[in-house]
């Protein structure tokens, strides 16, 4: 440690520590020289050898080689700017994309301490639940020391004033706004002194509804709203800086407190059994030197003395498993199921390798382009690397001044860095994101764009560097590998690119399995109205007849998961040891013909039939493979097992991508309910039928404003998202295919430019253009047939990751592969042939007399 | 480049950095009369060129064992004399009782074998 200090002492008085050493070494030869006659020896050679024991003579060459590479650059603008454009095209994909994986998951929200925070969700042995009853909240509230405050959020759709559309209100804790650091853009938020039960309704209103509703006017505080006919004094603005917990913001805060008051039939404060769907979000934050796991162990024997209490609402051996809070999630939907809970990264996972592999293929692309650039360019200095050679330069030093020439991937690394926040910034705008989305590197950002630039120096500016310094320049391995990595790296991207485009041909085109041109969907949200099972029956019951009273519906029916919603309830089964996600479809008797979903085998749902259930064709090819599935007994979700009676054609209806996604319909059970929409079909166009489903609907009760739409509309909006998917991997793929276009234009100039003698010898003694075009391609035949065979290989790898998102295409579509092979070959060799046709013009004469 | 091949009358560097420690255990001396003494005691057998000495001197200098500082030669001229530290005389036994450890290690060796 003292050694270090004293090594930066004599770097920081390098210019003293010098003199001193060049004084006392003359002494030392005045002395000899008088003594013994000795011959004076190079004394600069000798002071740096002195010199070297401080251990800062890489700095002196550093610099010597970094000035060399400069000047390099200045002496050839065109070279620099190509190379730092191709790798900050390289390193910005890289960047773009790891900069929104930063900002979406690894950053924290911008709120006090989110470190802290902590998102308990319900496990039993069993089952899950991602929401908790708000009477066990206030218990574990009560009696938690891990925890130094427990936060509470529900959402709902409730009506404002006279309008169609509901907006989103977020019902909130007193402590929420204290806790999470928010500020209010005016008046004032909530605290926990407002939960007192004599509160006068109280909102808080969310930055953007403001802002387009208020024309952020600081006057609407003290005015009074009307949310689902009940009045209520707005207290403030919540800052526009202000994340929540969630990855969106509401139109309106409330306090959980006050949900009765705004939710007629409301028992959220009381209901212990979270049976009505009435649970919520719960938070905590870890008290000064409480760990999570702590906060678990204590959640854990607290719910075990709330079960003592409550022994049929809190589960046996009930567990509130904690994740980080204070990071960017979906609020508000709420999911149950069986096993444990499905973990975000789990279905993320997929996407990120595939947006990280693209990426990755895109750098690659650049490196092997920048790399044959560099060795071409070396094969140009090599008279000047003889030079160095023959007046002593080491191999390794001169390796190490080449290497430094890589500057350029420092310099890339910086545009890199630039133009992948130039992306973030531009897909934020265009998605709308919210205000909070930082795109602004931090170190995170910065770290990776350096990293990338040192790997891709690494990657196009050593191997070269080894081989000029060597002076090998032929056809080497090095130069094989730079070309095939290139073409299998671009071509990877081109199939990749073709699948996806087919995909979403098929799609487009393709049928479904289900009925959605001609079907509306009426979700009337009974849950957030505080409905329990019997109103909601009465409420559906209604609805249903006299929707069926409209001229031009030709069936009704209901689920809890309407097609192409967001809603889906999930089960998982194990199958020969892995574990697959079933959909479950809660839905009445009458669902598969509604939905046209045709039956293969067995027969249908019967009304009342609570122990029967149809599977989906997947689900029986898969579960019982060699069996008659019909008559199986089936366990899933319910105590009790269920009988499959029937089998029906695969539909995509929750997983548009995902032709295998296995079912299961079953009835809906009582406690559904207040869950389900009402789904319908129509004779005729279904458009027309719009208003007076929305008349029919809004006549049962004035307090529940249903969402309608054309289930047609979520198709079209579904396509447009896999179209521009598509389109983003196929741009992708063209930027790789003109990059690596480039790198065949400057290698096969180059290779011209390298054997024009041998050309004009040949055209002398009588050879035809066609001899010489065969004899310039079968110098990069093989190893682009190698490139070729590696790509496809890799893009059938890579495939398989896309398995799900391929939607019903084979990962080895032939003609996604061949398209895109031939696709590569023709633009490549098109973009060959205009340095070759050079190699035909040249005049023998001349190509004998150079050099 | 390091010098592969050991030009006559130099030794391992090793070697050096224990001479200069040995010879600067009875009082601080100036590079040259470092050179100087090693030579002379050596009966002439041993020379230190001065490409070895500085960087040797300079090494020591880093590790901590010596101190230099700037006094008046016996010709009158200015020049760096350099003292053992503490921790000099520590290194210095160390590598002395190693040597003797070595050199018996060898020459019982040489004696049996």
């Amino acid at each position: 440690m003292r050694e270090l200090l004293r090594r930066i002492h004599y770097l920081l008085n390098r210019r003293r520590m010098d003199e001193e050493l060049a004084e006392e070494m003359e002494f030392h030869r005045e002395m000899a020289a008088k003594n013994e006659g000795k011959p004076l020896g190079d004394s600069l050679r000798l002071r740096e050898d002195s010199r070297e024991a401080w251990g800062w003579t890489w700095i002196d060459r550093l610099l010597q080689d970094l000035r060399f590479a400069f000047r390099g650059m200045r002496t050839s603008p065109g070279f620099t700017v190509s190379a730092v454009l191709v790798l900050a095209i390289g390193i910005g994909a890289t960047v773009a994309a790891f900069a929104s994986f930063n900002m979406t998951v690894l950053r924290p929200l911008p709120l006090t301490d989110p470190h802290r925070l902590l998102r308990f969700q319900r496990q039993g042995p069993g089952q899950f639940w991602s929401d908790v009853p708000y009477p066990a909240v206030s218990f574990y509230r009560d009696h938690t020391r891990t925890l130094s405050a427990v936060l509470a959020l529900t959402t709902a759709s409730l009506r404002y004033e006279d309008e169609e559309n509901a907006p989103r209100t977020y019902f909130v804790t007193g402590n929420f706004f204290a806790q999470l650091g928010a500020a209010a853009a005016a008046g004032r938020l909530f605290t926990e002194a407002d939960e007192a039960p004599v509160t006068a309704p109280m909102v808080v209103l969310g930055h953007g509804f403001w802002a387009s509703r208020f024309g952020a006017s600081p006057g609407v505080v003290g005015a009074r709203v009307r949310l689902n006919g009940k009045t209520a004094t707005v207290v403030g603005v919540a800052a526009r800086e202000f994340s929540g917990l969630g990855s969106d913001t509401p139109a309106f805060w409330a306090l959980i407190t006050q949900h009765p008051h705004f939710v007629h039939g409301s028992e959220i404060l009381s209901d212990f059994s979270g049976q009505k769907n009435s649970g919520v979000s719960m938070w905590g934050r870890l008290a000064e030197g409480a760990t999570p796991l702590a906060a678990e162990a204590e959640l854990a024997s607290l719910a075990a003395t709330l079960r003592q209490q409550r022994p049929d609402d809190v589960w046996e051996g009930e567990r509130l498993p904690s994740s980080p809070g204070g990071y960017p999630q979906s609020v508000g939907s709420v999911s149950r199921g069986s096993g444990p809970p499905p973990g975000v990264e789990e279905r993320l996972y997929p996407m990120f390798v595939l947006v990280g592999s693209l990426v990755l293929l895109i750098l690659a692309v650049s490196c092997g382009n920048l790399g044959s650039l560099l060795l071409a360019r070396g094969a140009a200095r090599q008279r000047e690397i003889g030079l160095r050679v023959a007046i002593g330069a080491s191999t390794a030093r001169l390796i190490r001044q080449l290497f430094t020439e890589s500057v350029l991937a420092l310099m890339g690394a910086l545009s890199g860095l630039l133009v992948g926040f130039a992306v973030v910034k531009a897909m934020l705008v265009l998605t709308e994101a919210p205000p909070w989305f930082d795109p602004t590197p931090d170190w995170r950002v910065v770290t990776f764009a350096t990293l990338m630039g040192f790997f891709s120096a690494m990657f196009f500016g050593l191997m070269p560097a080894v081989h000029i310094a060597r002076q090998r320049t032929r056809m080497t391995f090095t130069r094989r590998f730079l070309i095939g990595a290139q073409v299998a790296s671009s071509c990877v991207l081109l199939i990749v690119a073709g699948l996806l485009v087919r995909a979403f041909d098929r799609v487009a085109s393709s049928d479904p399995g289900f009925e959605y041109e001609q079907t509306i969907v009426v979700d009337p949200s009974l849950v957030e109205h505080g409905y329990d099972a019997s109103r909601g029956r009465a409420y559906l019951d209604d609805l249903e007849s006299r929707l069926r009273g409209i001229a031009g519906v030709a069936s009704v029916t209901r689920t809890s998961t309407p097609p192409l919603g967001g809603a889906r309830i999930t089960a998982s089964l194990e199958i020969e040891g892995r574990r697959h996600d079933i959909y479950v479809h809660q839905v009445d008797a009458g669902y598969l013909g509604t939905m046209k979903i045709p039956l293969l085998r067995g027969r249908n749902l019967a009304p009342g039939d609570e122990s029967g259930v149809v599977v989906s064709e997947s689900l029986a090819r898969k579960r019982w493979p060699h069996q008659d599935p019909l008559g199986q007994l089936f366990l899933i979700g319910d105590p009790k097992a269920l009988t499959v009676v029937g089998i029906a054609a695969n539909a995509r209806s929750l997983a548009l991508q995902d032709p295998d996604a296995m079912k299961v319909y079953r009835l809906a059970r009582e406690g559904d309910l207040p869950g389900m929409s009402v789904v319908l079909r129509t004779s005729g166009a279904p458009k027309t039928l719009l208003a007076a489903v929305g008349a029919a609907a809004k006549g049962i009760d004035p307090t529940v404003t249903p969402q309608i739409h054309l289930l047609k509309d979520r198709f079209e909006q579904r396509i447009r998202e896999v179209e521009q998917g598509a389109f983003a991997v196929g741009a992708l793929g063209i930027i790789a295919l003109i990059v690596a276009s480039l790198g065949i234009v400057g290698l096969v100039s180059y290779a011209v430019a390298q054997r024009t003698k041998e050309i004009g010898i040949r055209m002398a003694i009588g050879a035809e253009p066609r001899h010489i075009l065969k004899s310039l391609a079968s110098q990069f035949q093989s190893t682009v047939a190698f490139g070729l065979l590696a790509g496809v290989a890799g893009a059938a790898g890579l495939a398989q990751l896309l398995r799900r998102e391929l939607y019903g295409l084979s990962t080895f579509d032939p003609l996604s592969y061949i398209a895109a092979v031939s696709l590569f070959v023709f633009v490549t060799g098109l973009a060959a042939l205009i340095p070759a046709r050079r190699a035909l013009r040249v005049d023998p004469l001349v190509a004998l007399r150079c050099d | 480049m390091p010098n592969l091949t050991m030009p006559k009358n130099e030794m391992p560097p090793g070697a050096l950095v224990l001479l200069i420690l040995r010879v600067l255990r009875s009082g601080p001396l100036h590079g040259y009369a470092i050179a100087q003494r090693i030579h002379a005691l050596s009966a002439d057998a041993l020379r230190v060129e001065e490409g070895s000495l500085y960087p040797a001197l300079q090494k020591i200098l880093l590790k901590g064992w010596v101190t230099a500082s700037w006094g008046v030669s016996e010709t009158n001229r200015k020049v760096r004399f350099y003292k053992l530290t503490r921790d000099g005389m520590k290194q210095l036994e160390a590598e002395l009782s190693d040597y003797d450890r070595q050199t018996k290690a060898i020459q019982a060796v040489l004696r049996t074998a």
